[in-house]
C-alpha cells in the first residue's frame, strides 16, 4: 500500500507533490548503466518536519523512499529500484550558519558545491571539493558518501571533515550526531553515547536515513600558492616521486592526471555540461592537446599559511625543488604545451569542474572508482587495461584521476570508461568492460569502500561477516526496509 | 570499618572447566590475592570505595589470559553459553571490574602483546590487544614514521583500550585522537564471531585504508568501551617521524620511589628536529585568543595550554607539587607550541616567526633563558613527554579517582571552570593538588587542526584511606556531567556516555539511548560483554529504575533538570512530539 497522494499533499502542498509521467520517467535514470523504474511520485520537502512525516508515513505504508538531493551522485544511487517516493530535497538549499570563529559551516542537503563556494569566496573562506564533483552537487550528499576532497592528501584536511549531522532515521524520529546531540551549539562530530557514529551513516546511499543537515570544517581561501608539474611516461614511475614528496609532507593538494584527462581539463573547446549524460561533441582542441601532453602529470599545490605566506612557499619549493634534484627529476612551474596551465589549475582547486569537460567526448562516463595501495597502482591499471584490451576498449580512451590520500597512505583512482549510452551497442560493449575490470580490480586487491550498483554484491560477497552486519543493522533500525531498497544493501 | 569477609560471586563448575580447557590450567586463576588485584589497579575511585565497603561485587569470578584469538573466541562462546557476563582488561587502569553483580570472567589480553607488523610502504602498524604505544613508537621510528602521539595517560597504555576508547595525545592538534587513526580493528563480537573493520573486511584486500565498503560499522565499536566486544588486533596509521631512529628517552634506570628527584631524568632535550615553544599571556582572554590565532595559523604538531597542572606534572614529589601550587609557581595563562620539521629545519624557523607575532599581538611573553627561566627549566619533562609520556602519572601519585572531560571551543575552559567551581561550593572540597578547574586557569588540549574542538579536564585525588572523600567523588563527577547536560553539552567530551548517564539523562540526544539500545540488541544479543556499562537494555534499565531514580533525581535537581520520572512518564521524542500535538489541540 503506497501513501496516498492526499495525505502527501497534506504533509508538502500541493504544488510540492508531482507525480506526472514525464518527470517520473526523468527520475528512472541517470548516466550509469543502473536501471531503474518509475517512481510513484515525487515530494519536495521544506522542512525537517515535512521530512519526518513523509518517513512515519512510508513506516505505516510501507512505501519505498528514495533520498534525493541534487541528483548528481551520476552512479545510480538514487534511483528507485523498486518503485516509491522521490524525497527531492533541494528546496532545503540554505547555509544555516558560518561561523568564522571556529571555522566550519552548516548546510541542508539542497546546498550545492557552487553555492557554497561562492558563499564562503566572499567571505573569505573555502571549502574542500572533490575533483570532478558537478558544481550543483548536493555538498551535504556528495560528504556523506565519502567522495574524496581534492585536499584529502593533507590528514588535516582531507578525510575528517564532517562535524555535527542531523538525521531522520527509518522510523521518522530524529537523531543528531556530534557536540550538538544535546540540543546546544555544534562543533563536533563525537558523540552521542559513541564518538564518531555519525559515520555509520556515511557510504550507505540513503539506506539507512535522511541527512536533513550537516556541519563542515571550512578554511581560509589563501590566495598565495604555487603549482608544480612533474611529468612522468608510466604511472609506475611516478610513485617513488610521490612518496618522497609525502614523506616530507610538502604541498597541500597533489594528484595525478594522465594525459586523456588533462587535455579534457584543458581543452577550450569544450564547456562544462550541465546534464548528465551529455552530448558527444568532437574537439579538435582535445585531440591536439591528447598528441602532445605528457602521458602522466602529477600537480603540486603549495599553499601558502594565513600568516607570512610567500614564506612558507619559499620553504616547501626549497625542500620539493631537494627531493627532486635528489631523484633527478625535473621539476616544471608550467607544461610548455599550455600556456598558463599553472593558471588554469590553480582556479580548479577552488572550483574543480572543469574536469566534467570529459563528458563532452562520448556523453557518459563509467568510472572505475577505488583505492589502491601506492605500490599496488601499476597492478591495478594494467587489471583494467587487460579488460580494455580484452573488452576491444582503446586503452588510449582510460581518463585517469588518481589522488594522493593521507600523505601517500593509499591513493585514490579513477578511471573512466566513456560511451554513447544512447547507442545501445557502444553501451553493451563498455558496460561489459566495465563489468570486467572492476571484477579484475578485486581480484587484484583493489578497494571499493563506495559500492554503487553492481560492486555492491561484487564486494560484499567478499566481506561476507561484514555485510552480514550490515544487514543485521539495517533490519533493526529499517525493519520495514524503506529507505532505499534495492540499493547497496541486499536483505 | 566493619569487619566482616568477602566472598566471591562464583561460577558454575562447568564453566571454569570448559575455560581450564580452552586457555590450559596456569592460565586461569580464581586466586583471592589475584582476583584482589586485578579489582583494583590504579585510577578507579570507584573501586577503591568498593573495597572500603567490603563490597564482593568489585571482585571477578575468574581471570582467565588466552593466547589466540582462537582462545578469546572460544571464552567468549562459553560465556554465551552459559550467559555469563565477562569484560576485555589489559592494563586495568579503568573500568577494570565486573558492570553488574553477577560473577563475571574477566578476560585479560596480555599475553597477546606483539607488534606484529609495521608497513613501511602504507604507513601503517599492526598490533595484538596489549601491545602499547610505547612498543609501537620504538618499531615505527626505525623507518622514519611514527603513530603520531602518545596518551596523556602514559605510553604504556594499550592501543586497542585506547581504541575501544578514544585517545587524547598532546599532538592531538595535527593528528587527532587515536579514534580517526585507526585503518581497521579486529573483533571477538560479543556471541564470538570474528568481525573485521576497514578495507580488512574484505577478502584479497589489504589493511590499508580505515573505510569497509558502504556504511562504517566501526562506527558502532568505537568509543563502546568494551561492550560490543573485545579489540584483539588493531592496525593504526602512521606518520612521517623526523625525530631519529631512536625514539629517545630520559636516561634510564630511575628508581621508583615515590618522593625521588635527580634533575637528569626530568631534563631531556626534546627530540632532533622538534621544539617546544611556551608562553604566557596577561589573562584569560589573551590566552584564549592567541590559542585560536595559534591553531588558525596552521602551525605546530601539538597545541596545549596547561596552567597550573604543570605543578604536579612537573614536580618530582608530592611535598614540590604542594609548594608550587600554593606559590603559583607555573603562570596560571601559559601554553605550548610543539613544532617540527618535517618538511624542513626551515619549516620550525617559519613557525617561530609566525608565532611571534601570534605572542606580540595577543601581549604574551615566551618563557626563556630571560623570562622565568627557573620555571622553563621547570617544565622540561614536557620534553619527552609528546612521545614517552610519563609525566601524566605523577598526578596518580596519591591516587586519581576520576575527573570530568568537557569539549567544545576553546572558551570551553571558562564554563568548565564555572562548573567546577560551583561544585566545589556544593560538595566542598575533596582534593588537594588539582585546581585546574577551579582556578583561575586554562586546561586545554586541541584536538583539531583549527581548535573547533578542545578538551578539558578536571580530577580528583583523594586520599584513598579517606571513606568520607572518595565517597564525595561520585557526585563530582555525576555534577560535572549533569551539569554539562543541563547546558545542552555532552557529559563526556569525547562524545561517549556511561551508564548510568546514558539511559537516565536521554537529554543527551534525541533518541540516542533508543538507538543504542538497538544496536547493542544486534551485537551482543546475549548482554554478556561488560553488560549496563555504556547501554542499559530495557530489563537492566527497569531493575534498576527504583533504586537509581531518587539519586539521580537528587543529582538533577541541582543542575534545575526534570527528574527522571518524568522523563520516564513521557518516554521518547515521539510521545513529547504526541503530547505537544495534544496541547496545541487542545489551546486551538
Amino acid at each position: 500500500m503506497a501513501i496516498d497522494k492526499k495525505r502527501l499533499m497534506e504533509i508538502f502542498g500541493e504544488t510540492n507533490v508531482i507525480d506526472n509521467e514525464t518527470l517520473r520517467e526523468c527520475y528512472a535514470r541517470d548516466q550509469s548503466f543502473e536501471a531503474g523504474v518509475k517512481p510513484d511520485c515525487i515530494v519536495f520537502p521544506g522542512t525537517v518536519e515535512q521530512v519526518q512525516q513523509v518517513v512515519k508515513a512510508a513506516q505505516e505504508t510501507g512505501t519505498p523512499l528514495i533520498p534525493y538531493s541534487s541528483g548528481l551522485n551520476l552512479h545510480g544511487a538514487a534511483l528507485a529500484k523498486r518503485g516509491g517516493i522521490i524525497v527531492n530535497l533541494s528546496r532545503m538549499n540554505k547555509i544555516l550558519t558560518l561561523d568564522e570563529e571556529n571555522w566550519f559551516v552548516m548546510v541542508e542537503p539542497g546546498v550545492t558545491y557552487k553555492q557554497l563556494q561562492d558563499f564562503l569566496s566572499k567571505k573569505g573562506y573555502r571549502i574542500m571539493i572533490p575533483f570532478g564533483a558537478p558544481p550543483d552537487r548536493s555538498v551535504l550528499t556528495s560528504y556523506l558518501e565519502r567522495d574524496p576532497v581534492l585536499s584529502a592528501n593533507s590528514f588535516e584536511y582531507g578525510n575528517n571533515l564532517i562535524m555535527d549531522t542531523e538525521l531522520v532515521l527509518p522510523d521518522g524520529e530524529i537523531l543528531k550526531t556530534g557536540l550538538w546531540s544535546a540540543g546546544g551549539e555544534p562543533g563536533n562530530s563525537m558523540g552521542p553515547v559513541r564518538n564518531l557514529i555519525f559515520r555509520l551513516w556515511t557510504g550507505a546511499q540513503g539506506t539507512l536515513g535522511i541527512m536533513t543537515k550537516m556541519c563542515l570544517h571550512i578554511m581560509p581561501d589563501i590566495k598565495e600558492r604555487k603549482i608544480f608539474f612533474l611529468t612522468f611516461e608510466k604511472l609506475s614511475a611516478a610513485i617513488s616521486s610521490l612518496r618522497a614528496i609525502q614523506r616530507k609532507e610538502i604541498g597541500f593538494e597533489c594528484f595525478l592526471l594522465n594525459r586523456f584527462n588533462l587535455a579534457a581539463l584543458l581543452n577550450p573547446d569544450w564547456k562544462v555540461p550541465e546534464i548528465f549524460p551529455s552530448f558527444p561533441a568532437s574537439s579538435p582542441g582535445f585531440d591536439r592537446l591528447r598528441s602532445i601532453l605528457p602521458p602522466w602529470v602529477l600537480i603540486l599545490s603549495i599553499q601558502g599559511g594565513p600568516l607570512y605566506p610567500e614564506e612558507k612557499i619559499a620553504y616547501e619549493t626549497e625542500a620539493l625543488k631537494e627531493v627532486c634534484s635528489t631523484l633527478k627529476i625535473e621539476l616544471q612551474e608550467t607544461l610548455p604545451q599550455v600556456e598558463d596551465a599553472a593558471g588554469l589549475l590553480a582556479h580548479e582547486l577552488l572550483y574543480p569542474w572543469g574536469i566534467l569537460k570529459k563528458f563532452n567526448y562520448r556523453g557518459s562516463v563509467h568510472d572505475l572508482s577505488f583505492k589502491s595501495p601506492l605500490q599496488d597502482i601499476a597492478a591495478m591499471e594494467a587489471a583494467i587495461m587487460d579488460a580494455c584490451s580484452a573488452g576491444g576498449y582503446e586503452p588510449d580512451e582510460v581518463g585517469a584521476y588518481v589522488l594522493c590520500l593521507e600523505r601517500g597512505r593509499a591513493l585514490h583512482c579513477e578511471f573512466d570508461l566513456h560511451c554513447d549510452v544512447k547507442n545501445a551497442e557502444e553501451a553493451g560493449r563498455v558496460k561489459g568492460v566495465w563489468l570486467k575490470a572492476s571484477e579484475n580490480l578485486m581480484n587484484q586487491g583493489a578497494l571499493f569502500d563506495r559500492p554503487y550498483g553492481p560492486w555492491a554484491e561484487m564486494v560484499y560477497s567478499r566481506a561476507e561477516a561484514y555485510a552480514e552486519k550490515l544487514k543485521a543493522v539495517k533490519r533493526e533500525i529499517d525493519p520495514a526496509g524503506i529507505m532505499n531498497p534495492g540499493n547497496l544493501i541486499p536483505l | 570499618m566493619e569487619k566482616k569477609k568477602i566472598i566471591p560471586a562464583e561460577l558454575p563448575s562447568e564453566v571454569y572447566r570448559e575455560l581450564e580447557a580452552i586457555v590450559g590450567k596456569d592460565w586461569i586463576t580464581r586466586d583471592r590475592a589475584i582476583l584482589e588485584t586485578y579489582s583494583k589497579l590504579s585510577i578507579e575511585g570507584k573501586t577503591t570505595l568498593q573495597k572500603h565497603m567490603k563490597d564482593p561485587t568489585s571482585l571477578h569470578a575468574c581471570i582467565v589470559l588466552p593466547a589466540t584469538v582462537e582462545e578469546v573466541q572460544a571464552v567468549v562462546r562459553t560465556a554465551n553459553k552459559y550467559k555469563v557476563p565477562f569484560i576485555p582488561f589489559t592494563n586495568g587502569q579503568m573500568l577494570c571490574t565486573p558492570t553488574n553483580a553477577k560473577p563475571t570472567i574477566c578476560i585479560h589480553l596480555s599475553r597477546m602483546n606483539r607488534v606484529l607488523s609495521i608497513d613501511e610502504d602504507n604507513m601503517t602498524a599492526s598490533v595484538e590487544a596489549y601491545a602499547d604505544y610505547g612498543q609501537v613508537l620504538a618499531d615505527a621510528a626505525k623507518v622514519g614514521l611514527w603513530n603520531g602521539g602518545t596518551p596523556l595517560s602514559t605510553t604504556l597504555c594499550k592501543i586497542s583500550s585506547q581504541a575501544a576508547f578514544a585517545g587524547i595525545w598532546q599532538t592531538s592538534k595535527k593528528y587527532g585522537l587515536l579514534d580517526r587513526n585507526i585503518i581497521s580493528l579486529t573483533m571477538v563480537l560479543p556471541t564470538g564471531e570474528i568481525f573485521k573493520t576497514g578495507a580488512n573486511a574484505i577478502a584479497g584486500v589489504k589493511d590499508f585504508w580505515e573505510y569497509a565498503p558502504g556504511p562504517d560499522l566501526f562506527s558502532l565499536v568505537r568509543g563502546s568501551l568494551g561492550t560490543a566486544g573485545i579489540i584483539v588486533e588493531v592496525t593504526v596509521k602512521l606518520h612521517a617521524w623526523v625525530g631519529g631512529a631512536d625514539m629517545p628517552e630520559p636516561p634510564a634506570g630511575r628508581p621508583c620511589i615515590q618522593n625521588f628527584h635527580k634533575p637528569e631524568f626530568d631534563t631531556a632535550p626534546p627530540p632532533d628536529k622538534h621544539r617546544l615553544f611556551w608562553m604566557e599571556f596577561p589573562d584569560y582572554d589573551s590566552e584564549i585568543n592567541a590559542f585560536r590565532a595559534i591553531a588558525h595559523s596552521g602551525i605546530g604538531i601539538g597545541l596545549n595550554a596547561t596552567g597550573v597542572y604543570n605543578s604536579y606534572y612537573c614536580s618530582q614529589t608530592q611535598e614540590m607539587t604542594e609548594k608550587r601550587v600554593k606559590e603559583k609557581f607555573f603562570p596560571d595563562w601559559n601554553l605550548y607550541v610543539i613544532s617540527a620539521g618535517i618538511t624542513s629545519d626551515r619549516q620550525i624557523d617559519y613557525e617561530k616567526k609566525v608565532l611571534d607575532a601570534i605572542v606580540a599581538k595577543h601581549h604574551g611573553t615566551y618563557l626563556s633563558q630571560s623570562h622565568k627561566p627557573e620555571v622553563l627549566y621547570a617544565l622540561a619533562p614536557w620534553n619527552l613527554d609528546f612521545t614517552r609520556h610519563v609525566t601524566g602519572y605523577r598526578m596518580n601519585r596519591r591516587n586519581y579517582a576520576g575527573g570530568v572531560f568537557f569539549g567544545g571551543a576553546p572558551e570551553i575552559a571558562k564554563h568548565h571552570t564555572k562548573i567546577w567551581k560551583d561544585a566545589l561550593s556544593i560538595f566542598g572540597q575533596t582534593y588537594m593538588t588539582d585546581r585546574g578547574g577551579a582556578d583561575n586557569t586554562v586546561f586545554l588540549y586541541a584536538v583539531d587542526p583549527a581548535a573547533r574542538f578542545n578538551l578539558t579536564e578536571t580530577d580528583m585525588y583523594p586520599d584513598p584511606m579517606d571513606v568520607k572523600a572518595l565517597q564525595k567523588c561520585m557526585p563530582f563527577m555525576l555534577y560535572g556531567m549533569a551539569r554539562n547536560i543541563s547546558m545542552k553539552k555532552l557529559p563526556i567530551g569525547f562524545g561517549i556516555s556511561l551508564e548510568p548517564m546514558t539511559s537516565f539523562f536521554p537529554e543527551q540526544g534525541p533518541n540516542a539511548y533508543l538507538f543504542f539500545r538497538k544496536i547493542r540488541k544486534i551485537l551482543d544479543p546475549n548482554g554478556v560483554s561488560s553488560p549496563g556499562r555504556q547501554i542499559f537494555s530495557e530489563e537492566e534499565y527497569n531493575a534498576l529504575a527504583p533504586l537509581m531514580t531518587p539519586l539521580i533525581d537528587k543529582m538533577k535537581k541541582l543542575v534545575a533538570m526534570n527528574p527522571v520520572l518524568a522523563k520516564m512518564l513521557l518516554g521518547t521524542a515521539s510521545i513529547l512530539g504526541k503530547i505537544k500535538t495534544l496541547t496545541s489541540r487542545k489551546t486551538a
